[in-house]
């Protein structure tokens, strides 16, 4: 085929490509001419042989047009046949060149790989979580409008114009109990109307109906996906069945399928959340319960936060039981559903992506140095074939096809890395990272890897090919060896390597920021003694256990006597709230002399804990004044409270808190302050928030629920107590679930968990990354040397010595990495400010880290290239004077 | 190979028979292969030699001709056109369906009764 162009091309020299309708004119033309001069021949006019042709030879217009759209779409199909055919051959090529080089190319694919398996794993995450779209009927018009009181779910359902419609629910975790066993099962209660918002219906069953959420109706519930494999095998006659749910009879109605998990991929049952407009303090005293709507089809997100911010604070003189204030709702606002479910990971996640960008950008900028020292050694074989005719574009393509050879070798690595990564990832990801359930290698990860692979080997293969096929072709045939390279070469090595080590360092600074702030947040003092303490959750049934009942309080006396008595135990107590394992509940409160009209508004504290006497002794938090609780701390005796240090100056300055009085934000005795404890860690370590109330359990047992925290100190190994209690439990009453038993030094660890995923992530990338740098000044450092064994043999003849010859070859790696590493640190100056929020203790621009990560990459530079100076050294003076 | 079921493909298969009988001797140019069959046939056949264009490009394109530039016997540049194998095969094949034919045509015209 290409054969056949040849000729044509060089006999219309006026065009690169052939000319279709020239051609086809030409062949007409000819034609008609012919005739023409045979017409005269045979003693025709002039005139008469024209017209005689052009009769003989018909419609020469629709010929034409004929002829010319017919050659134009040949011409097209074996351009196209003749791009594959090289493309082929390119392949074919490129494969040879690379397996007659292993040791390049499996180091050139072998730094893609861990650039794009890194890539890939993290990307796998990014589109489970941000990108994939909720599995309910438009998502897009899903919105959350924040927490309130079922009194205002109702009177914002009715007066929203831009919502269509409004659900709430809130959470529901009970002890649940199929007759064999039980278990504490995440839950939630939802308005009836909660599942169709969603565009979701169970797959077995019916959902719920309306009637299901009116008071007095008979209980009902729909299960999971997995609660209904997991724990009934997937029975088909599954509805009917009953369950006890805190300690009441359930009646299952149906299964969800698999893909619904709202609110969260944990939750186990959902409840219909039963509304008695009737019970005032249930209406309008309980807040806490979550907002979802729907927008109205011709509404904004932007109309339905005006709305709101208008209607929700309008509320304020609705609430019958006090003035929630002034501010009342003022900062309401309206959020996409996706934005409110993947909340911070978001940026959490884009930083990771970001820093797996920075990997990738490295291992492209090495492979580009790889292959442009390669490409100088191969330039005699470069030169050749130019002289042979390939053109340079078809040259630079060649190239170019290599290092897509190696990008998609390298990819397919990568892709076996990832799914490693991503299956270690899955065990160690926090749990605040939502929809992770989700997190797998499908479809859309691969063709992200194939994307990112082909747009990098063309990124890092079109530097070397476009410079390697520079330099004039005649050059290198005639002499060979080193020609044209030289100079410009080791100042793009040099370049490309010094822009590696500032994105190296960049991402250097950042993991030793993360890791400091770490640290710091493992060294704080959480307020009391972790060690040696065990922590079980004990969840009695309300149904058979109800608040304030005298069999609630003698079933945990029970418990905490029988462990109490345990041989290794030393101190134990029951907390309804356990520091750091969760955020508390709290509560607003009157205080005597200063803020007692409960329709005013009241002063909140954060942390409201009931306890039982030696939850002090326990947690080995010492009372700084005042008496701790005791037994005598009884229902029928006047109510006490412990403060913590800020709350008793906050509100009594002078230092006379023991014996003042506050209450709940409603009519009710007084309670007496009888000691003050030291501030300690609640909610997280980071926690600034000290104020916290302790009240003795056996006062507050009929407001705090069923559910209790055993906390038990011992003098042997903690988790043996943990079975001890758990057996305890067991053979009091087997309905009652134990759970999260862990040690108070896993609770403290696991509260940091997020920020040491973090830490740990970035801080793999920043190795990677330093690693890769270090390949990179190792590989043009030695290429540097083996360019300047002249001048080094010059040198050394002239009497330098071997040290002296090191240092100038150290020294220019040095000069190298040191205008990188200043580089990098710019960068990182700016960029480390978007990590602010996860650090802690350590400001983004802290000097220390910044100058401990120069120093390890100037000694990094310093070692990489000691190796290939020393070898310098070992020039023969003779043999390289002689080599030219 | 298509069947000659429609007049217009019988004539334009017959075309092809025409140009590619044209190109068993030698390479030619489109103005030759019209020369060559206004001779051989006295006249007789008067094709339009504007249709003889797209007829080889048919032909090019299955194959059964190549073409390449050239320079004419006075020394211009000229298409000419070279008979393949595959055209010497579908050639040979279309000639005797081809004769078959017009043989049986022309015993159904000589069969009695004669006609006036």
């Amino acid at each position: 085929m290409r054969r056949e162009r040849a000729p044509r091309r060089r006999g219309s020299l006026r065009f690169l490509r052939p000319d279709v309708p020239a051609d086809v004119d030409d062949e007409l033309q000819f034609h008609i001419q012919m005739r023409i001069e045979r017409n005269l021949a045979l003693g025709m006019s002039l005139e008469d042989a024209r017209r005689d042709a052009i009769e003989r030879f018909g419609e020469v217009g629709t010929v034409r047009a004929q002829l010319v759209e017919h050659d134009e779409r040949r011409q097209t199909t074996r351009r196209r046949a003749e791009y594959v055919a090289d493309f082929v051959q390119d392949v074919k090529f490129g494969a040879r060149a690379l397996r007659r080089a292993p040791v390049f190319a499996v180091a050139a694919a072998l730094t893609l790989a861990l650039g794009i398996g890194a890539n890939t794993a993290i990307f796998s995450i990014v589109n489970a979580v941000l990108l994939q779209p909720l599995p309910y009927t438009h998502p897009e018009r899903l919105v959350t409008i924040g927490q309130g009181s079922l009194g205002e779910y109702q009177a914002l359902r009715e007066r929203l114009r831009t919502i269509t419609e409004l659900a709430a629910w809130v959470p529901a975790t009970h002890p649940v109990d199929d007759g064999r066993q039980a278990i504490r099962l995440n839950g939630v209660a939802v308005t009836t109307n909660l599942m169709p918002l969603l565009g979701a219906a169970p797959m077995i069953g019916r959902g719920f109906a309306p009637e299901d959420g009116t008071y007095g109706s008979s209980p009902v519930m729909i299960i999971s996906n997995s609660l209904w494999r997991r724990e009934f095998g997937s029975a088909s006659d599954i509805v009917g069945r009953k369950l006890l749910v805190d300690g009441a009879p359930y009646t299952i109605v149906g299964v969800m399928p698999p893909s619904f998990q709202y609110p969260a991929n944990d939750v186990e049952y959902w409840l219909p959340y039963t509304i008695s407009p009737a019970n005032i303090g249930l209406m309008w005293g309980v807040g806490g319960k979550e907002f979802i709507g729907r927008l109205a089809p011709n509404a904004t997100l932007e109309q339905a936060r005006r709305e709101l911010r208008t209607v929700w604070p309008s509320l304020r003189r609705l609430n019958p039981l006090w003035d929630p204030g002034a501010t009342y709702r003022v900062d309401a606002t309206v959020t996409p559903l996706k934005a409110d479910l993947v909340g911070s990971a978001r940026s959490l996640l884009l930083m990771l992506f970001g820093a797996t960008l920075l990997v990738l950008l490295i291992a492209c900028v090495n492979v580009a140095n790889l292959l442009l020292a390669r490409a100088t050694a191969r330039e005699r074989e470069l030169a050749v074939r130019a002289t042979l005719g390939g053109g340079r574009g078809r040259l630079v393509r060649q190239l170019v096809t290599e290092g897509l050879l190696l990008a998609i070798v390298g990819a397919a690595a990568g892709i076996g890395l990832a799914v490693l990564a991503v299956h270690a990832l899955i065990g160690i990801i926090p749990t605040g990272i939502p929809r992770s359930g989700a997190i797998a290698m499908n479809g859309m990860v691969l063709i992200f890897t194939l994307l990112v692979s082909l747009v990098t080997g063309v990124v890092f293969s079109a530097i070397p090919a476009i410079r390697a096929t520079a330099g004039g072709s005649s050059v290198g045939t005639r002499s060979g060896r080193r020609a044209t390279s030289g100079v410009s070469h080791t100042r793009i090595a040099g370049m490309l390597v010094a822009g590696e080590i500032a994105l190296a360092v960049m991402l250097a600074v950042a993991s030793l920021l993360l890791v400091r702030s770490f640290a710091a947040l493992r060294s704080i003092a959480p307020g009391f003694e972790p060690m040696q303490v065990i922590a079980a959750r004990i969840s009695a049934p309300a149904g058979s256990y109800p608040p304030g009942s005298a069999r609630l309080t003698g079933f945990y006396r029970d418990v905490l006597d029988r462990v109490q008595a345990l041989p290794g135990v030393r101190d134990a107590a029951l907390v309804d709230q356990l520091p750091l394992a969760a955020p508390m509940r709290g509560l607003a409160i009157r205080v005597q002399g200063q803020h007692e009209d409960v329709t005013q508004l009241l002063p909140s504290i954060q942390h409201v804990q009931s306890v039982s006497p030696d939850y002090f002794a326990t947690l080995r938090i010492p009372l700084l004044h005042g008496r701790p609780f005791t037994n005598r701390d009884g229902a029928d005796s006047p109510p006490v409270a412990i403060v913590s240090q800020s709350v008793a100056r906050e509100f009594w300055p002078n230092g006379d808190a023991i014996g003042k009085r506050i209450g709940y934000p409603f009519d009710s005795p007084w309670i007496t302050i009888v000691g003050i404890v030291p501030d300690t860690k609640q909610d997280s370590l980071r926690d600034t928030s000290r104020v916290a109330i302790y009240m003795p359990w056996s006062q507050t047992s009929s407001r705090v629920g069923s559910e209790l925290w055993l906390v038990a100190r011992s003098a042997g190994d903690p988790r043996a107590t943990g079975a001890d209690i758990r057996r305890i439990v067991h053979d009091i009453d087997r309905a009652v679930p134990v759970s999260d038993v862990r040690t108070m030094d896993a609770v403290v660890a696991e509260s940091v968990v997020g920020s040491r995923f973090t830490a740990a992530l970035v801080t793999a990338f920043a190795l990677l990354a330093l690693v890769l740098g270090a390949v990179g000044i190792y590989g043009v450092v030695s290429y540097l040397v083996s360019e300047r064994t002249r001048e080094v043999g010059i040198r050394i003849a002239l009497g330098a010595s071997a040290a002296g010859v090191v240092r100038l070859i150290v020294g220019r790696a040095l000069r190298l990495a040191a205008a990188g590493t200043i580089a990098g640190v710019i960068c990182a100056m700016a960029a480390t400010r978007a990590l602010r929020q996860w650090l802690y203790g350590v400001s983004p621009s802290d000097p220390l880290t910044f100058g401990a990560v120069a120093v390890v990459f100037l000694g990094i530079a310093a070692f990489a290239s000691y190796a290939p100076a020393r070898r310098a050294t070992h020039v023969d003076p003779a043999v390289t004077l002689r080599e030219e | 190979m298509p069947a000659t079921h429609d007049p217009g493909d019988l004539l334009q298969g017959t075309l092809g028979i025409l140009i590619l009988k044209s190109l068993l001797l030698a390479p030619a140019h489109g103005y030759a292969i019209s020369r060559w069959i206004e001779e051989t046939t006295g006249d007789v056949l008067r094709i339009e030699e504007g249709s003889l264009y797209p007829a080889l490009r048919r032909l090019e394109d299955r194959a059964l001709v190549t073409s390449r530039w050239g320079r004419s016997e006075n020394n211009r540049r000229a298409r000419f056109y070279t008979i393949t194998a595959a055209g010497r095969r579908h050639l040979r094949n279309d000639a005797s369906t081809w004769l078959r034919y017009s043989q049986a045509v022309t015993r159904v015209l000589r069969a009695d009764p004669a006609i006036p």
